[in-house]
């Protein structure tokens, strides 16, 4: 049985009692409305197809496509160092993240295991890429609902973060840092101040985000009670991260999953909403910005000494063999399923990607729902293109 | 501290898991688990794989792809994952990267599977998890030339679009899908990509030089010379 | 004007309109992949400020635009789109293509999806490279980009004459003594 707070099911009553008297009062025909694929209010090159009747939405299909890239086919004719380079691109907020677990498949076949100050690094550099990540995504819920400042508070403390990671990596967006076996290179020298001074700007960052919008009266009413996703139909879609947490589901793949990484080193918490509605997955993600900088702080002091890069060949051949590995990105579960058959390539790269899952509720979500609500819902389950179509 | 050091000392591990040769370390969670599944499956499975501290594989046959589906959901699987395909003939274009100019070279076109075998060409991947305990589990199922399977949309909703994914990119059906229409391709677009006798034909007009692409590692002082 | 319309005009107008029409370009924003948060962050973000150049990012359609950025993958399903967003903006009409993929399919150079380069579709005034290119560089595209309108015959562009790509990268713009190629 859906378990639904008592708020949401006085919401859900009461939004239905309206329908049915506007569906009996008024008659209308119904209307086709297409939002995309190019549209501001949309991240990328996603389009809508709606039909409506009235302002309700009676059947919605994302149609997908625009930005398919053809990942899975490409990994099969590159080396394993080459693939990172590629999967960079999917989730082109928090690329690091991206890279993450496809080498730690790698790895798992091979039998290699990071030493531990590159397994600490890795988590560091993650949790920035997390930072970056949903700090647009902070910033951007404002514009999707018409409020513009918030976005620039969220370019401008974002920016913060990408100087760490460019420090660190050398690349903006696209690191390409990680190798089998460890990391290309040591932390720069001075980084550790730095960042404990960036940590301390997101979380004023986030503090002023949660009173210019969190707090907002309009922010609340557009979206309380809109968009509820109980908790066993998010399960079935596979929805995962933030999402799945916004349902109540304490589950978090940093935390329950054993992975050579440093998450269970760090004093942190999963947050999770009980409401499941679009405030529900905003909040969310806004603790984990929070979260997420206490977890780069800790594991700042405690980096382990030692090497970064453990012995490897120098021509890569990852051995036969079959291995998933997933890891909670900031868009949710991103994994990758890795079959090799000896080679210097992969011969098959399943991508699962965490906004494919997210964005294949939408049918489901957007049936019965207002217009303007749309670009709620679309804006708080927050997918990537790039994720989507891969 | 100490974990650190023991960590520290784990650094010098064997390149490749075929160098050990220590007897299997065992699962228990995992393998009470399996006993689970292949119980309450019965005679549908036709292989099965425990891997410790690793992943569970089980290969189910065709006709009982569904009621798959529906028992692990029962067994607490409620978590839908992916769903996908795969095709096991080695590619006859090899990594593309031969010169167009030269014959192409022989190559070995044999079928090998992966993990629980398999008998067909086409496989369909799929794989369920369990909330909260994070554990999941890989199911195989073999593809024979009807290429069609059973969908799995009623028993887990969000395997819509993978199957409609897996249609586009392998060309299997699925039957009793809602509407396998093309996700991502323009829907006159010519054959299915993902199978590996798809050329890619940026390749083929033009071979990439940077196959073997070897970059010095850090603290890795020999030369640069021996590397090609 | 007519006398534009005619390919005819007089010298010191033509540099006037120039001045004005390369400090007040609106540009469309065609964001398609990863850089388009680039060109988000030099065109939204207060640290890179575009306005100071002279550019408004602000058009709520192409049929308002002077400047399109093409900024990320264009894929095959997405051609048909972009030449209708080219055909829908008023001459004269600009397009920077940014990015590797915009430029020649980058990354995707063999995918079987990607259209490899977006001058396939439509004809492009300046390229800006990089995968993804920072703010800088495609601030310095519209640099050079403004130094060609100044230096454009009118005339021609109506006529549809002249296009040649420019390119960013360093020191490109410099070696011709700091002017772009100056087409006919
Ligand atoms: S050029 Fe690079 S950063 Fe830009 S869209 Fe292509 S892959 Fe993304």
């Amino acid at each position: 049985m859906t378990m639904l707070g008592d708020r949401q099911q006085l919401a859900y009553i009461a939004a239905q009692a309206a329908d049915a008297r506007v569906n009996v009062e008024l008659e209308t025909e119904g209307m086709t409305l297409n939002i995309g694929p190019q549209h501001p209010a949309t991240h990328g090159t996603l389009r809508i197809i709606a039909r409506l009747d009235g302002e309700q939405v009676v059947w919605a299909e994302p149609s997908a496509g625009y930005m398919h890239r053809g990942y899975e086919k490409l990994t099969e004719v590159r080396t394993y160092p080459q693939v990172t380079a590629l999967v960079n691109r999917i989730d082109w907020l928090g690329s690091f993240a991206n890279e993450v677990p496809f080498i730690l498949a790698a790895e798992k076949l091979m039998g290699v295991e990071a030493p531990a100050r590159a397994q600490h690094i890795r988590t560091i550099l993650f949790e920035l890429s997390r930072i970056a990540n949903v700090s647009l995504f902070l910033g951007d819920l404002g514009v999707q609902l018409g409020a513009v400042t918030p976005v620039f508070f969220a370019f401008r403390d974002r920016e913060y973060v990408l100087n760490l990671i460019e420090a660190a990596t050398g690349g903006r967006f696209h690191p390409n840092f990680d190798r089998i076996g460890g990391l290309k290179d040591d932390l720069p020298a001075g980084f550790i101040d730095e960042t404990r001074m960036v940590m301390k700007k997101l979380r004023t960052f986030c503090d002023q985000i949660e009173d210019l919008l969190f707090g907002n009266e309009i922010f609340q009413s557009r979206t309380r009670g809109i968009g509820v996703i109980p908790k066993d139909v998010a399960l079935q879609y596979g929805l995962s991260g933030a999402n799945l947490r916004a349902s109540g589901v304490d589950w978090d793949l940093r935390r329950d999953q054993e992975l050579p990484m440093a998450w269970n080193k760090a004093d942190w918490k999963v947050w999770t909403h009980p409401d499941g509605d679009s405030f529900a997955r905003c909040w969310v993600r806004l603790q984990e910005v929070r979260e997420s900088t206490k977890i780069v702080d800790q594991l700042l002091d405690t980096i382990p000494s030692g090497p970064v890069m453990a012995k490897v060949p120098k021509i890569i051949k990852v051995p036969e063999g079959e291995a998933w590995v997933s890891t909670e990105n900031p868009l949710g579960e991103m994994g990758y399923y890795v079959v090799s058959q000896g080679d210097q390539g992969p011969f098959r790269v399943k991508i699962r990607s965490a906004s494919f899952n997210n964005i294949s509720i939408v049918p489901w979500l957007l049936k019965g729902v207002y217009v303007p609500d749309i670009i709620t819902i679309l804006a708080s389950l927050y997918f990537i293109l790039g994720d989507i179509d891969r | 501290m100490w974990s650190m050091v023991s960590r520290l000392k784990r650094e010098v591990f064997p390149l490749s898991s075929t160098d050990t040769t220590t007897e299997a370390p065992r699962d228990e969670r995992r393998d009470a688990e399996m006993a689970r599944i292949t119980g309450a499956l019965g005679a549908a499975v036709l292989d099965s794989l425990v891997k410790a501290n690793d992943d569970m594989w089980i290969r189910v046959s065709a006709d009982a792809w569904r009621t798959t589906g529906e028992t692990l959901k029962s067994l607490g699987y409620s978590y839908f994952c992916f769903l996908s395909g795969i095709d096991w003939l080695p590619s006859p274009f090899g990594k593309g990267e031969e010169d167009p100019t030269e014959p192409t070279p022989e190559r070995d076109s044999t079928i090998k599977q992966g993990y629980t075998g398999g008998a067909t060409r086409f496989q369909v991947i799929a794989r369920v998890m369990q909330p909260f305990t994070s554990l999941g589990v890989n199911i195989k199922v073999d593809i024979d030339d009807s290429m069609a399977i059973d969908s799995w949309c009623s028993v887990y909703a969000g395997a819509n679009w993978h199957e409609r994914e897996t249609h586009e990119m392998f060309g299997i059906g699925f039957n009793g899908h809602p509407d396998l229409r093309n996700m991502y391709l323009p829907s006159d677009f010519e054959g299915f990509p993902l199978r590996k006798d798809f050329p890619l034909l940026a390749r083929i007009v033009k071979p990439w030089p940077g196959i073997v692409d070897v970059e010095p590692l850090p603290g890795d002082d020999e030369q640069e010379g021996e590397a090609s | 004007m007519g006398l534009v319309d005619r390919g005819r005009l007089p010298k010191p107008l033509t540099s006037l309109f120039n001045l004005g029409r390369s400090y007040s370009l609106w540009v469309y924003q065609w964001g398609l992949a990863c850089c388009a948060i680039e060109m988000g962050a030099a065109f939204g973000s207060p640290r890179y400020d575009v306005m100071r150049l002279g550019v408004i990012p602000l058009p709520a359609s192409p049929r308002q635009a002077d400047l399109v950025v093409i900024s990320g993958t264009v894929t095959d399903k997405m051609a048909p789109a972009i030449k209708r967003l080219y055909e829908q903006m008023p001459e004269p009409k600009y397009v920077i293509s940014m990015g590797s993929c915009a430029n020649c399919g980058g990354p995707y150079w063999d995918s079987y999806s990607v259209t490899k380069g977006v001058d396939q579709i439509i004809p492009v005034d300046v390229y800006v490279p990089g995968c993804p290119p920072r703010p800088e560089a495609l601030l310095e595209g519209i640099v050079l980009l403004q130094q060609r309108i100044k230096n454009e015959d009118m005339g021609a562009r109506w006529r549809g004459e002249g296009t040649k790509p420019m390119n960013v990268v360093d020191g490109e713009s410099a070696e011709k003594g700091g002017v772009p190629v100056v087409v006919n």
